[in-house]
């Protein structure tokens, strides 16, 4: 017989004690490790989210005077200083580059349509369309693309201009079928602008290679934007690299107010938890005070005594521990993702067991100690009463 | 010679009523192999005089000695080291630990010792054989009757081989038949060399007992040989 059996044993006789307290620890690893999963699965959806949502990346010439497109600086198109094609298999060359989701060059030119000012912007429709994933576009169905001799016109553009779907519009005596019209977005550059195919507009206005600028959307859910950006100006001569830092402190926000919120919870579910534990320790070492002054009697020391508590709330909370982690871990992959709507998916993460072992094994000892330390202290003459 | 040496032993206690003195100066000699019983009233300080015999409970003043060791100048891990191999108790109740069976019961005092499972097995199932449990070893407390409890604590105070054994109204909650198997057993145990101090009130279980020692208001007020 060794002092765990002892334990064992009298883990065995409180079946529900030991399950209260079993129960309690898996209640509060379950939601913790729900909480952690979930959160984090909120954090990649945001992220993911505010990354698709637009560029976050903007890639300028350095000099020349500046216009304006949806409130972003940009360079006038007739400016000498301009960016051509050459410089995308440049930025896909960078250290960070596979954090470059979506590179989608711009050509700026402003142009007369029945009599309009009208700004046209050339662009690369795949990349376009991928970066813009919140147009809800008229006229072309997910996935579809315009024709090279299509356009698609923004809802301010659409209407002033006069035009429907599957109109033609003249652009530069050219004839352009409108394949889609643009749900009003609320910005400028998307409500007020014709877009037409980039290489189209370059032979158009007769620029070859020529773009006005670069919007790159960067996952930078991991990654260091100011690397990625220091990266790109470094191989990009004559350029302005601008990360847009409303993007990110934007998303930075809504990050640091997802871990406040999980870390209070996960606190709080800690103390409670601990003091669950030392609550039922606490009465379960005055309800055994006899037996414990029985083994102080016939020679157990302090430690045997502690030894023995400590053993019964360590093999409990890990018991606890690992039911917690498995219906914890089990709630967020199942019901986790639908329940915050976070379009992710949270995978089983084995790696949380340890974890969840560890924090259990710990809030166990430590909510156990001070029950644990009175019943060594207690005076076996005391606890025998009647001697 | 004396194995057990009280000198001047006085314990007082602070109760509702002020200082109470439960032992006055109490000096007494207990030789080893002696089967001696402790008799007097209801609180006349013979179970105080018995836990502090037992290195339970230190005294107020005055000196315990046994074996030539001063008990309670121990450090208090030691004095529990002590208990552990000089002492046995049978306590009033039995005090069995209910969830365990009348085996692993036996088996306590060797949890705390370095001796493989299978020898501790060993031992134990040979006292409770000694005691007469042999085929009740897997009982658990509650399964047994009072005098097999009793039995079963006393194997327990025996396992270890202490040189004594500190009963407590062993025959307090027993039958006169009972009784008188288990002081028989006692006293099987003393021929075999084991030094017993047994507190009693009753007059009946002196004539197993080879010398007697009177207790009244704290005081010992004579003794009696048989």
């Amino acid at each position: 017989m060794r002092l765990t059996d002892i334990a064992l044993q009298n883990l065995r006789r409180r079946k529900m004690r030991s399950a209260l307290l079993v129960i309690s620890v898996m209640i509060g690893v379950a939601s913790i490790i729900f909480l952690y999963t979930t959160t984090q699965a909120m954090k990649e959806d945001v992220a993911n989210k505010l990354d698709q949502y637009g560029s976050n990346i903007l890639i300028l010439p350095d000099t020349g005077e500046a216009m304006t497109f949806g409130g972003i600086t940009v360079e006038a198109p007739a400016q000498v200083k301009e960016l051509d094609m050459s410089l995308i298999p440049l930025m896909k060359t960078i250290k960070n580059k596979e954090t470059l989701a979506t590179i989608a060059p711009k050509l700026l030119v402003n142009t007369q349509i029945n009599g309009q000012e009208i700004l046209l912007l050339g662009v690369d429709f795949p990349q376009e369309l991928h970066l813009k994933k919140w147009w809800k576009l008229e006229g072309l169905s997910k996935g579809q693309l315009p024709a090279k001799n299509e356009v698609i016109l923004g809802s301010d553009a659409a209407r002033s201009l006069g035009l429907s779907l599957q109109q033609t519009a003249s652009i530069k005596g050219q004839d352009f079928k409108v394949a889609a019209i643009i749900q009003p977005t609320g910005s400028v550059e998307n409500d007020q602008a014709v877009f037409i195919d980039l290489a189209v507009l370059q032979k158009l206005a007769n620029r070859p290679n020529a773009i006005s600028l670069i919007e790159t959307a960067a996952f930078c859910y991991t990654c260091p934007i100011a690397e990625v950006t220091q990266q790109l100006t470094a191989i990009l001569p004559g350029t302005k690299v601008t990360a847009l830092k409303s993007t990110l402190e934007s998303r930075n926000d809504t990050i640091r107010q997802f871990n406040l919120f999980a870390r209070s919870v996960s606190l709080i579910l800690f103390l409670a938890s601990s003091l669950v534990i030392t609550m039922t320790m606490k009465s379960s070492v005055e309800e055994r005070t006899r037996e414990i002054g029985i083994l102080r009697a016939i020679g157990f020391r302090k430690r045997h005594i502690l030894q023995i508590i400590l053993t019964e709330a360590g093999l409990l909370s890990l018991l606890g521990g690992l039911l917690g982690y498995l219906l914890g871990m089990g709630a967020a992959v199942n019901f986790g993702a639908a329940l915050v709507k976070a379009q992710v998916h949270i995978p089983w993460q084995s790696n949380l067991l340890g974890y969840a072992l560890g924090a259990s094994l710990l809030i166990g000892l430590v909510a156990s100690f001070y029950p644990a330390w009175k019943a060594a202290r207690l005076d076996p003459t005391e606890s025998l009463r009647y001697i | 010679m004396s194995l057990i040496k009280v000198c001047e032993v006085t314990k007082t206690y602070k109760g509702g009523d002020g200082v109470v003195e439960a032992l006055k100066n109490v000096n007494l000699e207990i030789a080893e192999g002696e089967f001696l019983a402790l008799m007097g009233p209801s609180g006349s300080g013979k179970s105080t005089l018995l836990s502090i015999i037992g290195g339970l409970n230190p005294p107020t003043s005055g000196k315990l000695i046994i074996d030539d060791i001063d008990v309670y100048a121990l450090e208090p891990e030691r004095l529990a080291d002590f208990r552990h191999e000089y002492v046995g108790f049978v306590f009033q109740q039995y005090q069995l630990i209910p969830y365990l069976t009348a085996l692993e019961n036996v088996m306590l005092p060797l949890a705390i010792t370095s001796r493989p499972g299978k020898e501790q097995r060993e031992m134990a199932q040979t006292v409770l054989d000694k005691v007469g449990l042999g085929n009740k070893s897997n009982r658990l407390p509650n399964q047994l009757s009072g005098g097999e409890q009793n039995r079963v604590a006393i194997a327990r105070a025996i396992v270890n081989q202490p040189a004594l054994i500190f009963a407590d109204e062993p025959t307090g909650s027993l039958d006169s038949k009972t009784a008188i198997e288990l002081l028989e057993l006692f006293q099987a145990l003393n021929r075999d060399g084991l030094t017993i101090i047994m507190v009693t009130h009753n007059k009946e279980n002196l004539a197993w007992v080879s010398r007697t020692v009177y207790i009244r208001d704290g005081v010992l007020e004579a003794e009696g040989g048989n």
